[in-house]
């Protein structure tokens, strides 16, 4: 953005080499004191290490700090105004993704094991930390004491596990987590973090007796939990039990759809009649799939030929021809992806497993697209006066993934134009590029937001948000494409000469050899591309969209119980982005390690 | 010579539809046609629906007399919209200069600070690093911005130094240097002084080139211009004269016809189509003449001339711009002959400590410190340690992409620590690290539009309010977008060119 724009694109350097273990003195001598200027330097950093420790513990344990505001105001910070009474659908939501996550790690064995010794090491170092912190930190005596105690308490503990326990004994990260984690969840039953929750009117109102915290928070939370545990115990046993591949690839296919289902069950009328679906939406669904892949499956055979193309040609025809006739959207749109495969099925002709393989990519594009469709035509109740139904980090994520799967496509489309031998491409291309990356994201936010209706013909309406999803993919796109294009000159020339020279055409050429090579080479720009537009969805907050920003800043500090707490809402939501973008960037590095991007 | 004619008997075979050459421009044109007219189409839909809405869409309202009031800049009350939004440009462009020096500056720390061999200093600067740039930035100036907000009122006689520092929720108020009457006589005597500086480091270079012997060139050079500065402080009115021969140039300006800019345009733009047209032909010419041109190489050539027309046309046309580039230049001479018409005792710079004044019920800032408003000091903030983070792996990643041997090499050779660093290390990083902190750069004048959510009057919170008042937004965009846009070219072709020029070096 960021960054993509802004702060688009995380370079990524290779990590310097584990140093050698050093004794103790030794090691202190050789980093820290090695040179007059080194003794400086250490001197002076502990200096201002103290002083940042010292202000952040200061202004986190202030008593004035209203850390209340956020514990109490999580659920709208997650999702903002969804109607109470169907949060239900969240929490399935929330349940099914938790439970992909667990088998997953378990079926794919995710995860280290640390030996017994090391994880005592870390406890060591993590209670002195914590006396340490204790000392600094502006507690009363008392507090002081009591935590300096634990902390002596957990690094004496660690101490003794490091000494006394069995090298060859370990615990797996997963396990430690799934503590942690069920530490924190009963800590809900019993720290009162908060206690009370807003409603619509963003009235206060108590939901749980003060000292507590509300049922509808605790209770699904640790089911959560358990639910997860369980997924991953069920994982592991279904791991050992079933064969691995086709175990891998039903998880994989169910994770690429469950966006669209989830997506459909947050937005879904409970009371929608499903009529409407079973006598329309599926009988189109069901012609064009059995009609266009038989016509499919007759364009990729070789022998087709001449015939082929001018029957793909008319089919492009008509789905134009259908805009000028009254006719079900869906069916126009039907027509036109249609064309679009005909008109590349010469690319992918070849033998009978080609051909089934393609006509199966035309059903599985086909499928998906009549869902949105379908999912977008549903009426919704989720209807909440003066704004969109969601908000808060629901907003956020929906808005950078949406962005994230429309900008792909268009991106790819610039860079291929963009390096194409065809004049009119190019220049289309390199203009847009070029505008785009040359003017602010804010800018093409605000246009899209206010300005869209005036180019609407009239009848056709457009929501804010879909409006801001649209310009957002259309700015990412530009970057995005400048990315992948870094990744198409780095395929050599050699691979294009190899590739016609067996005979390929222009587009089987870059289908299958030059595609897959320059994407493989820009992963890593790409995942950093996808942290930037994550990131940069807090400018959601400038044009009055309910992102988790504008709810820390707008809503939150003014509710009369926490005025003037923004300072700690933001901290808070900083905390959030971090997490995210921080554990984003670490995996983009694992993956460009394990595949070995760097060395090539 | 058989080729081309199997070539020819093939095309002949070849039916029309399944022409290379044919098809290829048959989608390019339909690509275009599509676009256009899909283009054409949105156009006609806002311009009915403007007209429905009654909205008008002219520039009228630069014009005319708008009712703003800013936080900052050079004018706060501005009188017309082309006022209020000048000054937010004027704004942004400050907010960017100052951004791009400190984040350099501090970008450059951070990547030292991460290849350092002290490992608290090493943790420190990935902390920085790794907390910055993982939260997103407008986050991190609201963040600012709050914390500023609530830092104590500002009353008479308080800040940390009372009377030369003053931090309060008013902002932060330190003392200022500013340039005084003096000031561009005494930049005459330092240009001369730069020129002077040239042929001494040169100079030193060939006595260093000739003998061997250590004769620090560039500190030389520097040393020339400081002198010259310092001499410059107590003889610079014997530039006075300059005044009236501006003077001159500025009556010279005033009499010229407007066909003479519109002469100047169209020269330059035919003049640079032919060039580039010539050096493109002759780029294309085999060794023995022979010109092969394909279809987009003719596009190309057919593209520039058409442009340069359209620059000639667009110059001739609008007579508007020619007589508007005279009135400026005229303006631009004026204001120097205005600048060099000073007396003697003139100084080039002046100094002052900061005030605080009480009008009305409440104490504030006086003009006469530095202050920078809470608004400023968070986007200031915002954008340099956010860009800083950026930078610094940028440095970082050049210096490690300079091969060990190079500085093992050096250090054979007997060079020290230091020397290392600037004679073989810095300059093959530098080239490295250039293009992306280019790119930075870019991404910093950009940032700098965040300001609107906290109230800094940039160009976007200038024209957001002008268009909330008079309805205007599809003009205030398009200034937006022409301005921002040449910002990025103006910083694009900047970095572009020292890229060229470390590409010579290296040869």
């Amino acid at each position: 953005m960021s960054e993509m724009s802004s702060g688009l694109g995380v370079p990524t350097i290779p990590a310097p080499p584990e140093e050698p273990h050093l004794p103790p003195r030794q090691w202190i001598r050789e980093n820290l004191f090695s040179s007059l200027f080194n003794t400086v330097l250490t001197i002076v950093s502990s200096l201002v290490i103290l002083a940042i420790v010292r202000g952040l513990l200061a202004f986190i344990f202030n008593p004035q700090r209203q850390w209340e505001a956020t514990a109490t105001n999580l659920r709208l910070l997650m999702t903002q105004a969804y109607p109470e009474e169907q949060y239900l659908r969240v929490w399935v939501c929330v349940a099914v993704i938790l439970t992909l996550t667990a088998m997953s790690m378990a079926v794919w064995r995710a995860g280290s094991a640390v030996p017994l010794p090391g994880v005592g090491r870390r406890l060591l170092s993590g209670g002195v930390l914590l006396a340490l912190m204790a000392l600094l930190a502006p507690f009363g005596t008392r507090s002081t004491f009591i935590w300096l105690v634990i902390g002596i308490v957990v690094a004496a503990g660690g101490e003794a596990l490091r000494r006394f326990a069995d090298e060859e004994r370990s615990l797996s990260t997963l396990a430690l987590l799934a503590m942690a984690l069920g530490g924190l969840v009963a800590t809900l039953w019993v720290v009162p973090y908060g206690s009370h929750t807003f409603n619509l009117q963003r009235t206060p109102r108590v939901l749980a007796e003060p000292g507590t915290v509300a049922m509808s928070t605790k209770l699904p939370w640790t089911l959560m939990l358990v639910v997860a545990v369980a997924a991953y115990f069920v994982g592991t046993l279904v791991r050992d039990r079933l064969p691995t591949n086709p175990l891998r690839a039903t998880l994989l296919v169910t994770w690429l759809l469950m966006p669209p289902i989830l997506l459909y069950l947050v937005l879904r009328d409970p009371s929608f009649d499903m009529g409407h679906v079973f006598t329309t939406d599926i009988p189109i669904f069901a012609a064009y799939a059995v009609l266009g892949g038989a016509l499919l499956s007759w364009l990729t055979r070789p022998s087709t030929g001449e015939a082929g193309r001018i029957v793909a040609a008319l089919v492009l025809v008509a789905g134009f021809a259908m805009f000028a006739t009254p006719m079900r959207m869906i069916v126009r749109l039907d027509m036109l992806l249609l064309a679009g495969f005909a008109l590349s099925a010469p690319t992918f002709s070849g033998g009978p497993r080609a051909r089934r393989r393609y006509t199966a990519g035309w059903l599985g594009v086909l499928g998906m697209m009549s869902w949105l469709i379908t999912a977008i035509n549903t009426p919704s109740t989720v209807d909440v006066p003066g704004g969109f139904f969601i908000g808060g980090i629901s907003l956020t994520l929906m808005v950078a993934i949406f962005t994230i799967v429309i900008s792909f496509p268009l991106g790819l489309a610039l860079a291929l134009a963009r390096t194409s031998n065809m004049p009119i491409f190019r220049l289309l291309a390199t203009w847009f590029i070029e505008f785009v990356r040359g003017v602010p994201l804010i800018t093409i936010l605000i246009f899209f937001s206010i300005m869209v209706p005036l180019f609407l013909p009239p009848g056709m309406h457009l929501g804010e948000v879909a409006a801001v999803v649209i310009g957002y993919s259309l700015f990412s796109s530009a970057y995005l494409a400048e990315n992948v294009r870094g990744g198409l000159q780095s395929v050599t020339r050699g691979q294009h000469e190899a590739a016609e020279a067996v005979g390929m055409t222009t587009s089987q050429k870059t289908v299958f050899i030059v595609l897959p090579q320059a994407l493989r080479v820009a992963i890593p720009p790409l995942v950093g591309h996808c942290i930037g537009v994550f990131k940069e969805t807090s400018l959601l907050a400038i044009i009055g969209l309910f992102d988790v920003l504008y709810i820390a800043r707008y809503v939150m500090s003014n509710q009369t119980e926490f005025m003037g707490s923004t300072k700690e809402n933001i901290l808070f939501v900083s905390l959030i982005y971090w997490i995210f973008a921080y554990q984003m960037s670490k995996a983009s590095q694992r993956l460009e390690q394990r595949t070995g991007l760097g060395e090539r | 010579m058989t080729a081309p004619t199997t070539q020819e008997r093939v095309s002949h075979r070849v039916p029309l539809w399944r022409d290379v050459v044919v098809l290829k421009w048959f989608t390019q044109v339909v690509l275009l046609v599509v676009v256009l007219g899909t283009m054409g189409f949105l156009a006609s839909q806002a311009g009915d629906n403007l007209r429905a809405r009654n909205i008008s869409t002219s520039f009228d309202f630069l014009e005319r007399p708008v009712d703003i009031q800013l936080s900052e800049g050079i004018d706060t009350h501005p009188d017309t919209g082309a006022r209020a939004l000048w000054t937010g440009m004027v704004n942004t462009l400050r907010m960017s200069i100052a951004g791009i020096f400190f984040a350099t500056i501090l970008g450059v720390v951070v990547g030292l600070a991460r290849l350092s061999d002290n490992w608290l200093v090493r943790r420190l600067g990935s902390m920085w690093v790794e907390t910055l740039r993982n939260i997103p930035l407008l986050v991190q100036m609201v963040f600012y911005f709050s914390v500023l907000t609530t830092l104590p009122r500002v009353g008479l006689g308080t800040g940390p130094i009372n009377g030369w520092l003053h931090v309060s929720n008013k902002g932060i108020s330190m003392p200022r240097v500013f340039i005084a009457d003096g000031f561009y006589q005494w930049l005459v005597v330092v240009l001369i002084g730069a020129v002077a500086a040239r042929f001494v480091r040169q100079h030193r270079q060939q006595i260093q080139d000739e003998t061997g012997a250590m004769t620090s060139p560039i500190l030389w050079g520097l040393g020339t211009v400081a002198l010259f500065g310092l001499v410059g402080l107590f003889v610079h009115p014997v530039f006075s004269w300059m005044g009236p021969v501006f003077g001159r140039i500025a009556d010279l300006l005033d009499s010229l016809p407007v066909i003479a800019p519109q002469l100047g345009f169209s020269a330059i733009a035919l003049g640079v189509a032919v060039t580039w047209i010539r050096r493109f032909l002759s780029a294309h010419r085999s060794a023995r003449g022979h010109l092969s041109l394909s279809d987009d190489d003719w596009f190309r050539i057919v593209f520039a001339a058409v442009a340069s027309l359209a620059v000639v046309f667009v110059a001739v046309r609008w007579t508007g711009l020619s007589a508007w580039t005279l009135d400026s230049g005229r303006d631009l001479f004026q204001v120097l002959a205005d600048k060099f018409d000073v007396d003697g005792a003139a100084r080039p710079f002046d100094a002052m400590r900061p005030d605080i004044i009480q009008k009305g019920m409440f104490p504030n800032y006086g003009k006469s410190g530095l202050t920078m408003s809470i608004g400023f000091a968070a986007v200031f903030f915002g954008v340099v340690f956010y860009t800083s983070a950026f930078i610094g792996e940028n440095v970082r990643g050049g210096i490690l992409a300079v091969p060990k041997g190079q500085s093992e090499a050096a250090k054979a050779v007997g060079l020290g620590r230091g020397q290392i660093l600037r004679h073989v290390v810095l300059p093959q990083a530098f080239r490295v690290i250039l293009p992306p902190t280019g790119n930075q750069y870019l991404n910093l004048l950009k940032n700098t539009s965040l300001a609107v959510a906290v109230g800094y009057s940039e160009l976007v919170q200038v024209g957001s309010t002008t268009y909330n008042q008079t309805g205007m937004t599809l003009p205030v965009v398009a200034i937006w977008m022409l301005f921002y846009l040449s910002c990025s070219l103006t910083i694009s072709v900047v970095v572009n060119w020292f890229n060229v020029r470390m590409r010579l070096v290296e040869r």
